[in-house]
């Protein structure tokens, strides 16, 4: 699985901690998704689109090793 | 009681067992409880006679005063620290069976090299295991908390 997490961060100019407070979670848990380190679960991905606006599979696609 | 019922009852009751978690402020009970017991457990070597009831009390608290930082949540917890939390426990698991399996013959092996003989294979004493447990469950935590 991949994603542009960090990438719709940017466009709405909040840092990983802005992000992470607006959903819930830990600043890490945010740098672990970003790194790819760290799937969410489906409750978060639709916080996350929520927060950005966008549906899920616009920021988390598959990846060959899916 | 039908059995969808009895089913839906086992559920709703393992949900509530898996909410064991105490607020952050225990993990600082925790660490002052294991200094505590610790220096305790030292403080036998100073003493002139053994002293059984200071070194089971210190024991067990080294043991319950892991235990609530193992349990305690941490100051943020959310779904990535559980699953970390979870697979930690895992590993604790399954290192804690395979050394109560493996040392016992570890243990033997070196003392009769050492004795030169004349050992008997004796079996782990559960306070032994338990902290190997919880110090895999701890170290592993923070190793993958880290390592995310």
């Amino acid at each position: 699985m991949k994603n542009i997490v960090k990438v719709q961060r940017a466009i709405l100019d909040i840092t990983q901690e802005e992000l992470a407070k607006k959903i819930g979670v830990s600043r890490q848990t945010i740098n672990s998704i970003e790194k790819n380190r760290y799937v969410p679960s489906t409750v978060l991905a639709l916080k996350l689109s929520q927060v950005f606006g966008i549906p899920v599979n616009e920021f988390f696609s598959l990846t060959e090793e899916d | 009681m039908k059995t969808s019922n009895i089913i839906e009852y086992e559920r709703n009751q393992i949900n509530e067992l898996s909410k064991y978690q105490l607020p952050n402020r225990f993990k600082t009970i925790g660490m002052a409880i294991l200094i505590l017991s610790f220096l305790g457990l030292i403080s036998i070597v100073f003493m002139s006679e053994t002293n059984e009831l200071i070194t089971e009390i210190s024991k067990k608290g080294i043991l319950i005063g892991m235990l609530l930082i193992s349990i305690s949540k941490d100051k943020i917890e959310d779904e990535m620290t559980a699953a970390l939390r979870s697979k930690s426990y895992s590993i604790a698991f399954i290192s804690g069976v395979l050394y109560t399996l493996i040392m016992p013959y570890v243990d033997y092996s070196v003392s009769s090299v050492v004795n030169s003989g004349g050992e008997v294979l004796k079996d782990l004493g559960d306070f032994q295991i338990l902290i190997f447990m919880l110090m895999i469950q701890l170290l592993f935590f923070h190793t993958l908390k880290r390592a995310s």
